[in-house]
């Protein structure tokens, strides 16, 4: 039984050994390198790539620069071409990604070369820089190759605008709308109406001291009412009659509530005026106005 | 319900075999559900979507088709066209007509088939690329079945339930892993609301030709996430219409099979649930929404009354006409149906159902809130006041969101002015203090100066002298 244990550990051992050495997709003399248009051979950045491993530096790509990456792809320790010789560009923050194949030789030998213009607009716009890996994989059960390389720092030319990524229609919660009002229309200061107010009020008893001051008196009543009292009593009193339908016509009533009755007083007001201006009349031909 | 099954193009045997092999499972789980089932092969010359200018079938299921190449040499007798089409019946043009009267369509794709150029148009129009090489198919060396594929990598594992936004409903989700052998590649154009991507590939997934010589890759068609294996269109007339990449996916084979992922751990596939999933979606099982009472009235109306049925006997429900700056509820009960019944609608908090106040263009944008559910509907409500223009205005919800059939419901109302007698009176505003006195100042005057007029005494003597001149 222990043997038998001793046996199946063992085998594992051997097992998880042979997953271990298993061949691998990998690469060698990998350099990536920068290059300015116009600028000779040797100007620019110049950086090499280990495997499994990432540059610490991010790699800045100005506008009218070239990426350049250089490799050799090897299967298990040998040069090979595979089928799938990717650099895989990512954006972190959107999660984003788009590939680039290397044109690969029979030999392993593989070339790629980038430029802005190739990246998607949605990426050029990252505000962050883009993960860029090498992805080598091919057919069969050799294990495939996908480790990060190194981050891109797109370096976008400030004159030049961004080619135009317009959002395009998603449907989706759209923000919300709330309608501004016009604003209610306000008044003055209270205190200050209410001073024009007291001055307009004040107007009736300087008014009526004035009067009073040029001797102003109603020392005829008693004359006008004895000879003719009904036609005065009643002219007076529809006029301040009057003056009640038109305070009911502010406060409450319609037109056609108030025009009957004002018809009906004016009526009133018209016989007894006549009947009362009468008097009047003759109080100024008896020489006492 | 309609499938057709192209592959049996002049071969009725095999049309029964692969019959059995990929339909049994995912259409016994629809015909399970109520459906009548009816199979045709292109090549039926009675075969109609329309009778009568109506649409014979709800629902069409299209299978891929035998190329003429690898058919049998008996039946090549059009072989100018090395993959002419689906026929007379199946035009392009009358599958887009079956969509507009509200039909949908479930088209599977496969790799061993290549795919016929009608079928390749059609999705043009719907802005679905398909690869050039109708050959192509998806690999990824990463994300494969193990067991089946270990040399060619091309029956992908992918997990199910990826979800498309986080505000949209997730209908194609789940844990398990689904594979995905021998799938075409769709590219979705971006300008188009209407398409979404139901299950996409990995990051390093691609495109290529296996008949293509060269043992490189170099200009993949489509890479990476761009790859959409099920994509979905949902048509303005909320009619659905799904590719499925990969026909064999369906086949007895997979529904339940056994996989091995590339770390070597095994697990079963989740296609069974997933085709279910699709299928379900597709045939407006799923994300079909019914909308039910639309209401609105005077927030004030309702008072301490419960529930709006005091409103409706009150006979204030739904005017035409409301005022300027009301206070105006609006309600709205919609159902989702799942399945086979109408359950409540549910929206993600990061989603919200709102409602437009519109003339010309909105002058409120709200959300609804829900303030109520039944087991098959929730009420969702909003109080607002209305703007302060006059005119038609519209009450609008508009909730078009991908995965769910579209509402777009609207009620007409006229907002009319403050009529006169609704104005604030003038003594309550302040500024109007001043003239309402000098008015009542004059009255008084008018009447005090009536009253001496009539009965004063001339206030000096010697006036009469000077009047008598």
């Amino acid at each position: 039984m222990r043997l038998s244990r001793q046996l199946l550990s063992f085998l594992l051992v051997i097992y998880a050994a042979s997953i271990s050495v298993a061949a691998t997709w990998g690469f060698e003399d990998a350099t990536v390198s920068v290059n300015k248009k116009g600028a000779g051979v040797g100007g620019g950045f110049k950086e090499k790539i280990g495997e499994n491993k990432a540059l610490s530096k991010p790699i800045a790509l100005g506008a009218s620069e070239t990426l350049k990456i250089l490799l050799t792809t090897k299967e298990d320790n040998k040069a090979k071409r595979p089928h799938q010789a990717f650099l895989l560009v990512k954006d972190p923050q959107s999660n984003l990604d788009t590939s680039f194949a290397f044109q690969v030789k029979e030999n392993g030998k593989g070339k790629i070369e980038l430029t802005q213009k190739d990246l998607p607009a949605q990426l050029l716009s990252s505000t962050g820089p883009l993960d860029a890996s090498l992805v080598i994989a091919s057919f069969g059960s050799t294990k495939p190759y996908s480790v990060k390389a190194f981050d891109l720092a797109v370096e976008l030319d400030s004159g030049s605008p961004l080619p135009s990524s317009e959002k395009p229609l998603r449907y989706g919660k759209l923000p919300q709308i709330h309608h501004i009002f016009k604003s209610d229309p306000n008044s003055p200061p209270k205190i200050i109406t209410l001073i024009f107010t007291a001055a307009v009020v004040a107007a009736l008893p300087v008014l009526l001291g004035a009067w009073i001051s040029l001797g102003a008196n109603l020392n005829h009543f008693s004359t006008a009412f004895s000879s003719s009292p009904i036609p005065h009593a009643l002219f007076f009193c529809s006029i301040l009659a009057i003056e009640g339908v038109f305070f009911k016509y502010y406060t409450s009533w319609n037109l056609f509530q108030t025009l009957p009755p004002a018809f009906g007083i004016g009526l009133v007001t018209f016989l007894s005026g006549s009947r009362a201006l009468r008097e009047v009349q003759g109080r100024r031909l008896a020489g006492l106005r | 319900m309609l499938a057709l099954d192209p592959r049996s193009y002049g071969n009725e045997k095999s049309a029964a075999s692969l019959m059995e092999e990929v339909l049994i499972l995912l259409l016994g789980c629809i015909s399970n559900r109520g459906y009548k089932l009816t199979f045709e092969s292109p090549k039926n010359d009675k075969l109609a979507l329309f009778q009568h200018g109506e649409r014979a079938f709800d629902h069409i299921l299209l299978l891929p088709q035998k190329s003429k190449g690898t058919s049998s040499p008996a039946n090549v007798d059009d072989f100018g066209l090395p993959n002419p089409g689906l026929g007379p019946a199946l035009t392009p043009k009358l599958l887009v007509q079956f969509i507009n009267q509200n039909g949908n369509i479930l088209l599977t794709l496969s790799a061993d088939y290549p795919t016929p150029t009608s079928i390749s148009s059609l999705l043009l129009e719907l802005d679905i690329h398909l690869p050039p090489d109708r050959d192509s198919l998806v690999v990824d060396h990463f994300n494969y079945d193990a067991a089946s594929a270990s040399e060619k990598h091309d029956v992908l594992l992918l997990p199910q339930g990826s979800r498309l936004r986080s505000d949209v409903k997730d209908y194609f989700g789940g844990d398990g892993t689904i594979a995905f052998p021998r799938a075409v590649a769709q590219e979705l154009g971006n300008s188009n609301p209407l398409l979404a991507p139901v299950l996409r590939a990995k990051s390093t997934a691609y495109s290529y030709n296996p008949k293509d010589e060269a043992d490189v890759v170099e200009d993949p068609f489509a890479v990476g996430e761009q790859i959409s294996l099920v994509s979905s269109m949902q048509a303005r007339n909320s009619a659905r219409f799904t590719v499925f990449g990969s026909a064999e996916a369906l086949e007895n084979k997979w529904f339940d099979g056994k996989v091995k992922s590339v770390d070597g751990k095994d697990c079963k596939t989740a296609n069974r649930e997933f085709a279910k999933q699709i299928a379900a979606w597709t045939f407006m099982e799923l994300g079909a929404l019914k909308v039910g009472r639309v209401e609105h009235h005077l927030s004030s109306i309702t008072g301490d009354a419960a529930g709006n049925d005091s409103v409706a006997q009150l006979g204030y429900l739904n005017p035409t006409i409301y005022r300027v700056k009301n206070e105006v509820t609006f309600n709205i009960e919609i159902s989702e149906y799942s399945y086979d019944h109408l359950s409540h609608l549910k929206i993600d908090p990061s989603d919200a159902l709102q409602l437009e106040i519109t003339m010309l263009s909105p002058y409120h944008r709200l959300n609804l809130i829900p303030i109520s559910q039944t087991p098959n509907s929730t009420t969702f409500s909003s109080t607002f006041k209305l703007p302060d223009q006059h005119g038609i205005f519209s009450f609008r919800v508009n909730y078009k969101r991908p995965f769910l059939t579209n509402v777009d419901i609207k009620r007409e109302v006229t907002v009319r002015h403050f009529a006169h007698d609704e104005w604030p009176r003038s003594w309550e505003i302040s500024a109007g203090w001043v003239w309402i006195a000098g008015v009542w100042i004059t009255i008084a005057g008018w009447v005090a100066f009536v009253g001496i007029w009539l009965w004063s005494e001339p206030a000096y003597e010697q006036s009469k002298g000077k009047k008598m001149q």
